[in-house]
Parts: C-alpha cells; structure tokens; sequence
C-alpha cells in the first residue's frame, strides 16, 4: 500500500532528477568513473587518458542513476501530501527541456 | 565478435522500434476498431502489451549500445574526425545523450502505463510514449547512417 502511495512519486523524482544530474554531470565533468578503452581500464571518477582516448559517459549515467536513485527515494519516503502533488508531466517536460538544451551544446558540430 | 554484437544490437534495435511504433500510432491516431487495412489494424492494436517489451528492449539494446561503444570510439569515431565529418559525429553525440534521457524515463513510462490505465495520466503516457519513439527512430537512423559510412572491417 505504501509502495503504490509511493511509486508516482519516485518516478516522477526519477526523471527529473536524473535528468538534472545528466546535464549538470556532463556539463561540468562530474563522471563517476571513467573507462579508458585503448587500455581497457576503468578509474573511479574522473581520469584524462594518457594514451587514447577516455569514455565518460558511462560515468555520467551512473553519476546521474546513483543520485536520482538516493533522492528519488528519499522524496518517496516524505510523509504523505508534500509532494503529492508533483506534475506528472514534469516526467517529460524536463527531458525534452534537457534534449533541446544538447542540441544547443552540440551545435558546433551542424553549424560551420 | 563485434561484428555479430552489432548485428544483434540492430536486430534488438528493430524489435524495439516495431514496439514502440506500434504503440505510438495506436496512442495518437486511436482507431475503434481494427478495419480490414494496414493502417487500421496498426492503429487499433492493444497499446499496453506493448509496455513491457518496449522496456526490456530498449535496456538490451542500450546495454549492448554500450559495450559496442568503445569500438566506436577507437575505430569510427577517430575515422569519422579524419574524414572532417562533423555532422555526422554530432548525430552520434546526441544519440549517447538523448538514448542516456530515455533511459531515466523508463521508470515513469512503466509506471503510467501500469493497469488500470488512469484517465488523468492519459496526456503524460502519450508524450512519453512519443518522446521514447523519437529517441528510437533517432538513435537507429544515425546508428544506420554511421555504419554506412563506416562500414564493416
């Protein structure tokens, strides 16, 4: 029963959350780890490769997971009619936000 | 071994956009009934049963996105900055971002298309539904067009 109180709130949580962190994780770098490919190794947070390239994406996506995950839950756990009322349509307003803020950022690569 | 991951990520990859196609027409163009045409009877299929495969297959797909990945980044992406073809790789980096946001939607677009189907959750479901399919749609054609480009070894 708390569970199904709960659950609207966790994933709306979820999403926004997920996708602040997403944005803010690649925006300034914060990657929880970093996988060197060239050398096959990953490096907990982040590591400029010395030789070839580094990949920080995966890093990104558990940097925003990990921390949607912890205040999706603890947003969850508030007692009843503090949040009960979040908008569900925050869950694809701030992803779409989130989609057309990337396709700023990477304008550099169309516009020459 | 690369190889054989990429054809199985593609074939995931249709799976997931037949899923998730069918259940977007059926949610913005609802027919009653299903009539005797193509478009009639994709239009009137059973949205939900849909929800739980469009899940699964865009989480396998991902993660087998995910271990081709560092392929791509040593052996394409490297080739594609040579060749001065920076449309092309901007595609591929919205595509890591934009299938990266789907992922963090999934929760809730299982959760709104739970049953019973709320009536006050009918818009939320819709766009769900759609922003996925856009994410589907994009990340195939750009992973189709930049295999062409490529191709195979």
């Amino acid at each position: 029963m708390i569970a199904a109180r709960c659950l609207p709130v966790f994933v709306i949580t979820f999403a926004i959350v997920y996708t602040i962190l997403y944005v803010v994780s690649v925006e300034y770098n914060l990657a929880l780890f970093t996988y060197h490919p060239a050398a096959e190794q990953f490096h907990f947070l982040v590591k400029p490769a010395t030789d070839g390239p580094a990949m920080y994406w995966y890093g990104w996506m558990a940097t925003a997971g990990l921390g949607a995950c912890l205040v999706a839950g603890f947003v969850s756990w508030i007692p009843v009619g503090t949040f009960s009322r979040l908008w569900s349509g925050l869950s694809w307003a701030i992803p779409l936000g989130a989609m057309a803020f990337f396709c700023y950022l990477l304008r550099s690569f169309f516009i020459r | 071994m690369i190889v054989a991951l990429l054809i199985l990520h593609g074939l995931l990859a249709v799976a997931l956009i037949g899923a998730i196609t069918h259940q977007a027409i059926s949610v913005w163009l609802p027919a009653p009934s299903a009539t005797g045409s193509f478009v009639g009877r994709v239009r009137a299929v059973t949205a939900l049963s849909y929800v739980n495969a469009v899940v699964a297959l865009y989480v396998l797909t991902a993660i087998l996105g995910g271990i081709l990945y560092p392929s791509y980044r040593l052996s394409v992406r490297i080739v594609l900055e040579q060749m001065q073809l920076f449309t092309a790789n901007g595609l591929f980096e919205l595509k890591e971002h934009f299938v990266a946001l789907g992922l963090g939607m999934l929760p809730a677009y299982w959760y709104f298309w739970r049953q019973p189907l709320a009536d006050n959750y009918a818009r939320t479901r819709a766009i769900l539904t759609a922003i996925l399919a856009f994410i589907v749609w994009w990340s195939f054609i750009v992973g189709h067009v930049l295999n062409n480009i490529r191709g195979f070894d």
